[in-house]
């Protein structure tokens, strides 16, 4: 394990964790030629991690929150050592990712890309058998392991079934009896929950919890689900562009965002310059931000305002919104969420606009 | 981690890597059962071409201008054995490349990567299972021989064509490694394999005696495994000749095998790493 200046036990630590992709571009048949007409080589490349300093302690349900492509599978992807980063260090479970690859991959199990990553014309326990294999596990204790999981998992009764006819959530389980198998200390979780119906999501919820809580396990979640990483982490890091911007405990997160400080308008089919309208009436707010909605299915557009006086904003905004003839839904003001502190300090949305 | 789940012995562990990577693949093949009448009855369908072409040629399935060339006037024999052993190549060339691009295109290929274990082991069991398509094949062509050719097998025969057709495997496996390394670094293999294996068809003796090509031809196939392996299995099949008798070939055979698994391995590494580096690792 390593440990900080206050000797503290860190299960996975990152130092410094840079990683930068090349850019791929597209020059046409005869782009070699054109090769070197770019003196600036920084914009041949796009930084995903910018100097990540992570420190996770054990048993500890740590969230990193981010919007799409702010480094979240990246630095999941180093950790696990299937990327090699371009400068500073991780280390997980006492061992360095770059010098004892084969220690780190035995300490850690991981869901990655979640149910689309198994065998789908083989079946849950195929599946599990094949990679206790790849984890050297003894033939016996490998079949003792799957049918524990596939209990605990609630897929013992189908276990024998081809994965392409589950549902994803089932395979999700799979996937995540697959990080299990070989009981590792440290879980790398990455957006275990995308793209599954609530009900599933729900269970997939508990699941993390009982493994932190009961199991002792260190989960590093990664998530773009506020509700998700408020619920479960004891501490969330917000990422964005490649760069920790904030860590703390979802509680102290929010406390960042003053109750009175928030406006939060519900509405349908907002035109395009509505924030940027707002912004220029509200020039003492310090975030105006419209997320929008998937309106056809009921779930409505909403208009964020933080700083500045909110019984003020409430006026001028109805008045805008009036104006320009929008339906609004509600109106709150105060309660933030941890969506509400990232977008405050990073003026970005956590979550794409769904239309 | 679990106390006592791993204490087996490394040769255990390493077996059981390869063969559950093996009983992986079959069952994904058994999820698509009728390819594996085709491989079973396409033989015989192969045959045809051959024995008309043969009979229009030389007006028979003997010819002596042959006899002269190979000691053995018995066309048909000589180039199921050419067929036999070119259809490992294709296969293992294709197969183990494509075999880890399908991964990547699943999303497995991460998984496979980052387990605890030597990628070697994996790729061997890969690679065995991608043999298997070719000894079905292989199997009902040489039953075919047998029944309407007359084709002489004997254990005493067999074993030592199993030797070299397992040496054969082996430079193959070393020649498929380095295409997988090519497939994990581009994404893309098969026109390579493809190529190799249009190399393969024309500079080894697969249709035709080694003696048919020009003296620099016969040269560079002497660097092609297929090459010594063909001479060898022809010469104890038709000929009876002793695998004593031909050692120097087997030598051969031996020594371009351990370049080829070598470098294959070495390639290998170097492009995983390369592509962990890159990022591209689980592209495809």
């Amino acid at each position: 394990m390593v440990t900080n200046k206050e000797g503290e036990f860190f299960n996975i630590q990152t130092i410094d964790l840079t990683k930068r992709f090349a850019k791929k571009r597209h020059r046409g048949i005869f782009g070699f030629l054109r090769r070197n007409q770019t003196n600036n080589k920084h914009s041949d490349f796009t930084v995903a991690l910018d100097k990540v300093n992570l420190e996770i302690r054990p048993g500890e349900l740590f969230g990193l929150l981010g919007p799409n492509g702010s480094g979240k599978t990246t630095t999941i992807k180093c950790l696990s050592t299937i990327l090699i980063p371009d400068e500073g260090r991780a280390i997980v479970n006492g061992f360095d990712t770059q010098k004892e690859t084969a220690m780190v991959r035995a300490s850690l199990g991981m869901v990655v890309g979640g149910e689309r990553t198994l065998y789908w014309k083989l079946t849950a326990r195929d599946n599990l058998t094949y990679f206790a294999s790849l984890y050297k596990m003894k033939r016996r204790h490998a079949k003792k392991r799957i049918e524990e999981l596939l209990e605990i998992l609630q897929l013992a009764d189908r276990a024998d079934e081809r994965l392409e006819d589950y549902s994803s959530g089932m395979r999700q389980k799979v996937a995540i009896a697959r990080a299990l198998l070989h009981d590792p200390p440290i879980l790398l979780l990455d957006e275990p929950t995308l793209g599954l119906d609530p009900g599933f999501a729900r269970q997939i919820r508990t699941q993390i919890k009982e493994l932190s809580e009961r199991m002792g396990k260190t989960v590093l979640l990664t998530t773009h689900y506020m509700d998700e990483a408020d619920q479960l982490c004891d501490r969330v890091a917000f990422i964005n562009n490649g760069r920790i911007v904030a860590v703390d405990t979802p509680n102290r997160l929010k406390m960042r965002v003053k109750e009175k400080e928030l406006v939060e308008v519900a509405v349908y089919s907002p035109p395009a310059d509505i924030e940027s309208h707002i912004r220029s009436l509200l020039p003492e707010a310090e975030v105006v931000k419209l997320i929008r909605g998937n309106e056809n299915e009921g779930d409505p557009s909403r208009i964020k305002i933080i700083g500045g006086k909110p019984e003020q904003h409430i006026e001028v905004i109805i008045d805008i919104l009036r104006q320009k003839n929008v339906r609004i839904g509600n109106l709150n003001v105060g309660v933030p969420t941890l969506e509400d502190v990232f977008i405050k300090l990073t003026g970005t949305k956590l979550t794409e606009d769904k239309t | 981690m679990m106390e006592g789940a791993y204490q087996q012995s490394v040769l255990r562990s390493n077996i059981s890597i390869v063969w559950n990577e093996i009983i992986k693949n079959i069952k994904a093949l058994l999820a698509y059962p009728a390819i594996i009448v085709f491989w079973a009855v396409f033989p015989i369908f192969w045959f045809i071409p051959f024995i008309l072409q043969g009979e229009a040629f030389v007006g028979g399935l003997q010819s002596a201008s042959f006899a002269q060339i190979t000691g053995s006037g018995d066309y048909i024999p000589f180039i199921v054995i050419g067929a036999v052993l070119n259809s490992y190549v294709n296969t293992l060339l294709y197969g183990m490349g494509e075999n880890l691009r399908r991964e990547a295109y699943q999303g497995t290929l991460d998984y496979v990567l980052v387990a605890p274990c030597s990628k070697a082991y994996v790729l061997i069991g890969k690679a065995i299972s991608e043999s298997i398509s070719s000894t079905i094949f292989a199997a009902s062509q040489l039953t075919i021989s047998v029944l309407l050719f007359g084709m002489n097998i004997t254990l005493a025969v067999m074993l030592p064509v199993f030797f070299i057709t397992a040496l054969l495997m082996l430079g193959l496996y070393g020649m498929s490694l380095m295409l997988a390394a090519f497939s994990l670094m581009y994404k893309q293999s098969y026109d390579l394999s493809q190529t190799i294996g249009y190399i393969f068809y024309i500079f080894a003796p697969v249709r035709y005696p080694v003696e048919s090509l020009p003296t620099w031809a016969q040269i560079f196939g002497k660097l092609i495994p297929l090459t010594y392996a063909l001479i060898i299995i022809r010469s104890i099949m038709l000929l009876g000749t002793d695998l004593s008798a031909i050692y120097t070939e087997v030598i051969a055979l031996i020594i371009i095998d351990i370049i080829l698994l070598l470098g294959g391995f070495y390639l290998f590494n170097w492009m995983e790493e390369k592509t962990r580096k890159s990022g591209t690792i689980s592209h495809h």
